[in-house]
């Protein structure tokens, strides 16, 4: 069956079991009757006894009617609720009074999206079920987990490529617990069965990507030479950086001097598409459409390009002979 | 989601403008007026002493209508407040947008 959803301050939406829709009404001048039982010449022709006056009745009028329209899945929220009370491990004191209860059930009836769409978006950012709870881990804890991984595959000289699951809950039980440990091999690897046995494929660039971020998050921005350098040092060695494995994470200013680089995380911006290109043109006048593109990649429906979306909120010109994207009302 | 063979199937009927009760009050009980075909399948609408020709349109998007039903009155968290059911469908209307066209009876020329 079908669902409406949303709070008294938000527009209705319709979910089925994997798809969102938007719920708009709309208006029309003509007047709409239905009748029940009316019947169309072909059914008529089809009972050709009926030269008799049929009696309907009409079940009512009206000038307006809900139209139902795809939409992308309102997830913003699930993120927010869940970052109210990440998770720090457990021996962390914070967790004795849950405040929120954040069982699938009640997620569905505060998250504008279809119970396929919530799944997934939780699986997306890596959210896990903690004692029955969709928890999201805190960041310094997922990287003092993600160390404790990487330290031991770098202390066993295993290949990336082939991190075997039973001797990392073997190893790391002592520190951490299991479900732990689990979560984050299957965070950052691929989980793969080979002779019987669980292996994980680490996966570099999301390694690298974490390890960046938890370097700018410390500052407003960084020389990005500097950071560059620093970045790559700090990843397992046998991991190379690259700056392309942090679209839609990181911003390098160009135009400074020194050229710098600073955190801007996708999932901060907002949700709807003129206040996300909004957001965007008050950061930075004007972008290219490479620069622009993992900022905006999340807005796009179903059959929408970037250049599409571009065309809508943007206004292009040429600067130093490449193509630039600005905003089309002046930004305060 | 149901079968569609259970769910009853009716028809709309689109008129431009207003229709207004003859005499004051509501229109509920009232007559509309007769609906008759061509033999073409055109449909005709009398509506007091006017006609209205108008056409069968399969709709591109079919209507679904909802009867809003009591919900609990203290629903649980997690609960949904109101249930709608879908009555019926409507895959076909009956559109009239010309204008109607008094129905003048013939008066006989006098010879």
């Amino acid at each position: 069956s079908l669902v409406i959803r949303g709070e008294k301050d938000e527009q209705a939406v319709l979910c089925s079991k994997d798809k969102t829709y938007d719920m708009k009404i709309a208006d029309t001048s003509n007047m709409l009757l239905f009748i029940p039982g009316c019947k169309t010449p072909e059914e008529l022709n089809a009972d050709a006894a009926s030269c008799n006056i049929i009696h309907s009745q009409i079940a009512g009028f009206s000038n307006n009617y809900w139209e139902l329209r795809r939409c992308r899945p309102k997830l913003k929220k699930l993120r927010k609720i869940l970052m109210e009370d990440p998770y720090e491990g457990p021996d962390s004191q914070k967790d004795q009074t849950l405040t929120f209860s954040k069982y699938t059930t009640d997620l569905l009836s505060l998250i504008q999206a279809s119970e396929e769409e919530i799944l997934h978006q939780l699986q997306v950012i890596d959210a896990c079920k903690i004692e029955g709870y969709w928890r999201i881990l805190d960041f310094d804890y997922e990287m003092k987990l993600l160390n404790h991984v990487t330290q031991l595959i770098d202390s066993e000289s295993w290949p990336f490529s082939k991190v075997p699951l039973r001797v990392c809950l073997e190893e790391l039980r002592c520190l951490e617990p299991r479900e732990m440990i689990q979560h984050i091999l299957l965070s950052y690897g691929r989980k793969y069965v080979d002779d019987g046995e669980v292996y994980f494929e680490m996966r570099e660039d999301k390694i690298c990507r974490a390890i960046a971020q938890m370097l700018l998050q410390n500052a407003v921005k960084f020389n990005l030479s500097e950071f560059e350098e620093v970045w790559q040092q700090s990843v397992p060695e046998g991991m190379t950086t690259r700056l392309d494995q942090l679209k839609g994470l990181a911003l390098v200013d160009k135009s400074s001097r020194p050229e710098t680089i600073f955190l801007l995380k996708v999932e901060d911006l907002p949700e709807n598409n003129q206040e996300r290109f909004n957001s965007l043109f008050g950061i930075r006048e004007k972008w290219t459409e490479v620069d622009i593109t993992p900022y905006i990649q999340d807005l796009c429906a179903e059959k929408q390009t970037v250049g599409a979306l571009l065309t809508k909120y943007a206004r292009s010109s040429m600067l130093n002979g490449v193509k630039v994207y600005n905003s089309r009302r002046p930004i305060s | 989601s149901g079968g569609a063979g259970a769910l009853a199937q009716w028809v709309l009927v689109e008129l431009q403008g207003e229709v207004e009760p003859r005499q004051s009050g509501g229109l509920a009980g009232s007559l509309l007026g007769d609906l008759h075909y061509t033999c073409e399948g055109i449909p005709v609408l009398i509506v007091g002493h006017h006609i209205l020709y108008g056409k069968v349109v399969q709709l591109e998007k079919p209507f679904a209508v909802l009867v809003k039903q009591g919900g609990a009155p203290q629903p649980s968290p997690g609960e949904p407040h109101g249930h709608y059911a879908v009555t019926a469908l409507i895959k076909t209307k009956l559109l009239f947008k010309t204008r109607p066209k008094p129905i003048i009876t013939h008066v006989p020329r006098k010879v």
